[in-house]
């Protein structure tokens, strides 16, 4: 039988024994922030981390069965990395070379090293090259939770498994996403202007409380923001690939899947954008989903800029179009082009994808790496965070 | 012959500023008097109005329908508009429906109530009776009970709170100075999670704001007369009394304070500079409960001399807010005219929540919603 070979169980095996997890009640520090997690996933493929939820430093146990010889495709001056370059890693394990292209590695293949770390964003190429030149490597970790910038053909038909850091930012996010909504419930730009002139003059605001919030691409992004709207108490309708897995979900109002867009875009008041860049989302919110919006919906978009066609966008945003304006953390381009018409709209808040960006959220990713992943990956247990490297 | 009407149940102890027999909009029930029928009436409900009769928000009550046993004769915004004579020979009105829409309510009420000896029910259409509150109405006949629209707003004020807590951290001034230069330039946030909130008078609209903070992760730090009233509430990681230790280490120990209190004889200029001077460096300062609360001149010198992050303040001691006040140049204040609780309905629901919720348990004989104590002032 190809599966039963010895103890080590190949780490991508897809139906893997997280199941029983898909129930647990997690209680991390926080009074809070305990997420029921009944029926979150149905058949949840493997465990993923959220940094709110998690249980950290848990769940592996056991001897360590191989090392770990790590290359870093990464900055060797980046300061974020400091606790894999400098500080004590799990015995077991060793760091090999640092560097951004496959010259600045001073190795070998007889020293065989299996992992390769990732934050480099100009790691595609060199990532490939190294694929190539160690076939020893069998787990790819990327520092970011994105991994469109090194997804190629050749790494989704390779045999190494990819995890990322998944569930990192999404809290972070999911604050931003609810000022972006409120920015415009309470009408925030009006508030500047009357300032700006010294005019005292009331005016109504809208409520979330009783509003519709949407999100496409219902991921750990999506449910921390769903987290958030159900205690301001508006209606969430999730949308995803595979409905059935968020079918329990408390968080959400109604669950639909992708030929439901439409639907979900005529019912919100907001619309989050959370879902990954891939083939099959590139452009998804277009100019036929942008018409079928409400009047006066807002647009959120934390994901990925080509998710949303931004000129679709930048039509439904003039005076003439259905929106009332879009808090965008991401663009098609970035930096945003100084020629694009974004910079001029008064009715959109543009951030430098840096919505995400606290102090420490890339320095707490690399240590996540080291604290959760690496002890996991040389006992043979399950990894956190598989990303599926075909969709 | 009739029965003599109940006393008018008003079953909160002065000191008692939460539990069943106050509203909030979010979680208590609603209509449950809609099957009322004539046979139900304990005692009949004559109303009159301090009120501009124009105010369409007032439709609930001025044009009806309103419950069995009640009976609106009208509203006014001075004795003169009355004919007292009337009222007190024939109708006898029991039941007085105030709205800051009255000019000079705090002398206007107590008149009134002079004037008309049979009433007995004073319903102001706000939370806030700060605009009705005076050593007159204190001493006026006990008999008399006051009850308010606490709860009607907390809901939309906690909104704008976390609102005003993430405008702060995540820089949205700088973002949109950013904006207007075309300048793509990446910084780091901040994060609400993990951080304090403290809360300066934990009443209904502090308590909505601590259930969203929590909800975010937060610490929350509160702070109120009564301390032991909080005991066993989950959202309170600590609570304080209403002294000023207490305050100084509130300010201390928070990253966002907002002050939800009420404006009182004792909470006059509560936050006063000793309390800004015991501020954690880069303090955000949030007021939606009343300007009179917090030394204004204190808080332009914290923020001034850059002891405050921010300030994001919706309630002055003068409003509209002076051409002249110093708050409306300084770049880290978020100011927005005492409308951040405004929505196109929020006056009419709390006229609505007089006829469909309070007049109903008038009638009845049951306890009345929102007890206000008179000499406390809230």
């Amino acid at each position: 039988l190809p599966f039963a070979a010895g103890l080590v169980i190949p780490l991508w095996f897809p139906f893997a024994t997280a199941f029983s997890d898909a129930n647990r009640h997690f209680s991390a520090g926080s009074k809070s922030t305990s997420v029921l997690f009944g029926g979150y996933d149905v058949a949840m493929r493997g465990k993923f981390w959220n940094r709110e939820n998690s249980k950290r430093k848990n769940g592996y146990s056991g001897p360590v069965i191989r090392e770990a010889r790590i290359l870093a495709l990464a900055d060797k001056d980046d300061p974020d990395n400091i606790d894999l370059y400098n500080g004590e890693l799990p015995e077991g394990a060793r760091l090999l070379g640092v560097g951004t292209r496959v010259s600045d590695f001073y190795i070998g293949t007889f020293d065989e090293p299996n992992v390769l770390f990732v934050s480099s964003a100009t790691a595609r190429e060199p990532l490939l090259e190294l694929l190539k030149k160690f076939p020893t490597i069998c787990w790819i970790h990327s520092r970011s939770a994105g991994v469109d910038f090194l997804i190629s053909d050749f790494l989704a038909s390779s045999e190494a498994l990819l995890t990322n850091a998944k569930g990192m930012f999404s809290s972070t996010l999911a604050e931003y996403s609810m000022m972006a909504c409120s920015y415009f419930a309470k009408d925030l730009p009006r508030l500047m202007r009357q300032k700006d002139v010294t005019a005292w003059q009331k005016y109504n605001v809208l409520e979330l409380r009783g509003a519709t919030f949407g999100i496409v691409g219902y991921g750990d992004i999506g449910r921390a923001c769903a987290k958030l709207a159900k205690a301001y108490d508006m209606r969430v309708v999730a949308l995803r690939r595979h409905p059935v897995k968020s079918m329990s979900d408390p968080y959400c109002d109604k669950v639909v899947g992708v030929n439901q867009l439409n639907e979900l875009m005529a019912e919100s008041d907001y619309i989050l954008v959370a879902a990954p860049l891939t083939e099959a989302t590139r452009g998804m919110i277009g100019t036929t989903q942008l018409s079928a919006a409400k009047e006066g919906a807002v647009i959120i978009n934390v994901g990925r800029g080509p998710v949303v066609d931004e000129e679709a966008l930048t039509a439904a945003l003039a005076p003439t179009g259905k929106l009332k304006g879009a808090a965008l953390d991401v663009t098609a381009v970035e930096p945003l082009p100084q020629h694009s018409l974004i910079w001029e709209m008064e009715n959109v808040l543009l951030s430098p994808h840096s919505m995400d960006r606290t102090a420490t959220f890339m320095r707490e990713s690399t240590i996540f790496f080291i604290e959760e992943n690496l002890p996991r990956f040389m006992r043979g247990t399950e990894l956190y965070n598989p990303v599926d490297k075909v969709a | 012959g009739r029965r003599p009407p109940p006393p008018l149940l008003l079953s909160r102890p002065l000191s008692d500023v939460t539990g069943p027999q106050f509203w909030n909009r979010e979680d208590s029930p609603h209509g449950r008097y809609s099957h009322m029928k004539r046979g139900d009436v304990v005692r009949e409900a004559v109303i009159v109005a301090l009120a501009n009769p124009e105010e369409r928000a007032n439709t609930a009550l001025f044009a009806g329908p309103l419950p069995p046993g009640a009976t609106y004769l009208g509203a006014g915004t001075s004795l003169a508009d009355f004919d007292v004579q009337e009222l007190n020979e024939v109708q006898q009105p029991n039941v007085l429906f105030m709205c800051p829409s009255c000019p000079n309510a705090a002398e206007m009420l107590p008149a009134m109530l002079a004037a008309v000896p049979s009433l007995e029910w004073v319903h102001a259409r706000s939370a806030g009776i700060d605009f009705v509150s005076s050593p007159e109405l204190a001493q006026s006949d006990k008999k008399v009970v006051l009850t308010n629209a606490k709860g009607q707003f907390s809901s939309t004020l906690a909104e704008y709170t976390m609102m005003a807590c993430s405008y702060f951290a995540k820089d949205l001034p700088r973002l949109m100075r950013q904006k207007r230069a075309r300048n793509w330039e990446k910084y780091d946030v901040e994060e609400l999670r993990g951080k304090t909130m403290g809360i300066v008078g934990y009443g209904d609209i502090g308590r909505a704001c601590a259930k969203l903070a929590d909800v975010y992760g937060m610490r929350i730090v509160a702070l109120r007369r009564n301390p032991h009233l909080c005991a066993g509430d989950p959202l309170c990681d600590a609570v304080y009394g209403a002294d000023k230790d207490s305050l100084n280490r509130l300010m201390a120990e928070s990253d966002y304070v907002v002050c939800s209190a009420p404006s009182t004889v004792e909470t006059k200029g509560m936050v006063d500079a000793a309390a800004f001077a015991a501020a954690k460096r880069g303090l955000v300062f949030i007021n939606l409960g009343r300007g009179p609360v917090v030394d204004e001149d204190a808080l332009i010198a914290a923020l001034g001399e850059g002891r405050l992050r921010g300030a994001a303040l919706d309630v002055f001691t003068t409003e509209p807010l002076p051409t002249g006040s110093a708050l409306w140049d300084l770049d880290n204040v978020l100011l927005s005219p005492h409308n951040m609780d405004q929505t196109s309905t929020f006056m009419h629901e709390a006229t609505e929540f007089f006829v469909n919720e309070n007049l109903p348990r008038y009638i009845l004989g049951e306890t009345l919603l929102n007890p206000v104590d008179k000499v406390l002032g809230y």
